[in-house]
């Protein structure tokens, strides 16, 4: 048997049937990325919070790295004043016939010569920080290229974080938390020793 | 004692922290007169104020890189005869090609240590006709 054509009414019903199926799809599809991107987008909003944590690090580095150099120079400095005056000592014990204290003198130096290369091996052993830097560089413009790519994200999904601080839950918001405080309230030595020599501490 | 102290180097790199590991190195091998740019560009201004003997540099600055100031130096009448040795974190083959064909003297990888460094001058020092036989350490 064959099945009755349809005719232009009925047509026209089926295709608004399909659209209007299609419709609650497309839309049930939107809800579902917007669910799933809306974690991902939140997150986002703290990629330039990472960048300028990172960043700190490469200048906390330099500085700590600075400040073992200016010792480790000062050091090479004394070894080089220590080391003279030992030659000189030696040679004038020499000269008197005191060979045996010369000797003794001279197996001094050998060992301040081991450790003024070690001294040397401290400075380019430091070179660490340059290296580091240069990566923490390259991740932070990773990160601000993904940042750009997750804000294109949120206009698609046309859905704007609220960006009211409480954004991430959970262990992700705690670190994020915990790092804005060591940064941000960090106690020196001096804030604490006036309070505690407030408190009676001497 | 080294053959030339008096030669002059210029150490050129945007961090501070590698041109002072540099710069102490180059003196406990005793080179006593070293100076100091922060990229090719600043680098190119000194050389062409100052006589170098000697151009320790990095390859990735602002303004200016390393390599583009090599190339600078080779091409320029005045300049192009100073020794230039490359203390880079760019350890990539091609980086080393392209130095060298772009006319560089001798390349380190950081991170390096004394003796790479004392070696590799040796070896720039030893072409030029200017050997130095022992690694100073701030005395002979």
């Amino acid at each position: 048997m064959q099945p009755h054509p349809m005719n232009t009414e009925q047509r026209t019903q089926a295709i608004y049937r399909e659209i209007g199926a299609l419709a609650r799809f497309v839309e049930h599809a939107m809800q579902t990325v917007a669910e799933i991107g809306r974690p991902v987008v939140e997150s986002s909003l703290e990629l330039p919070t990472v960048a300028s944590h990172l960043t700190d690090l490469a200048k906390m580095t330099e500085q700590g790295v600075m400040e073992v150099m200016r010792l480790t120079e000062l050091m090479q400095e004394d070894h080089a004043t220590v080391m003279s005056e030992c030659r000189a000592i030696a040679g004038a014990l020499r000269t008197f016939g005191q060979d045996d204290l010369a000797g003794r003198l001279e197996q001094v130096l050998a060992i301040l010569k081991q450790d003024e290369r070690r001294l040397t091996d401290v400075m380019t052993a430091l070179s660490f920080q340059d290296l580091m830097a240069q990566r923490i560089k390259k991740l932070v413009a990773i990160l601000e290229d993904v940042r750009e790519k997750l804000v294109k994200l949120v206009v698609v999904l046309g859905d704007q974080p609220s960006g009211n601080g409480e954004r991430l839950q959970g262990r992700v918001g705690e670190l994020f938390k915990e790092l804005g405080q060591s940064r941000d309230s960090a106690m020196k030595q001096e804030a604490a020793d006036e309070i505690l020599t407030k408190f009676g501490f001497e | 004692m080294p053959v030339d102290p008096t030669i002059r180097v210029l150490v050129v790199d945007d961090m501070a922290t590698m041109r002072r590991i540099v710069k102490n190195v180059l003196k406990q091998l005793g080179f006593n007169r070293v100076d100091e740019a922060e990229n090719g560009a600043e680098a190119l201004q000194k050389l062409r104020q100052e006589s170098y003997g000697l151009v320790v540099s990095d390859w990735n600055m602002p303004v200016m890189t390393g390599i583009d100031m090599l190339r600078a130096i080779r091409a320029d009448e005045k300049l192009k005869s100073i020794p230039v040795l490359m203390v880079t974190a760019e350890a990539q083959q091609s980086n080393l090609i392209e130095a060298i064909q772009a006319g560089v003297s001798n390349y380190i990888v950081k991170p390096f240590t004394a003796e790479t460094m004392q070696d590799k001058l040796n070896k720039i020092f030893k072409s030029s006709g200017r050997e130095r036989t022992t690694f100073a350490h701030g005395q002979a």
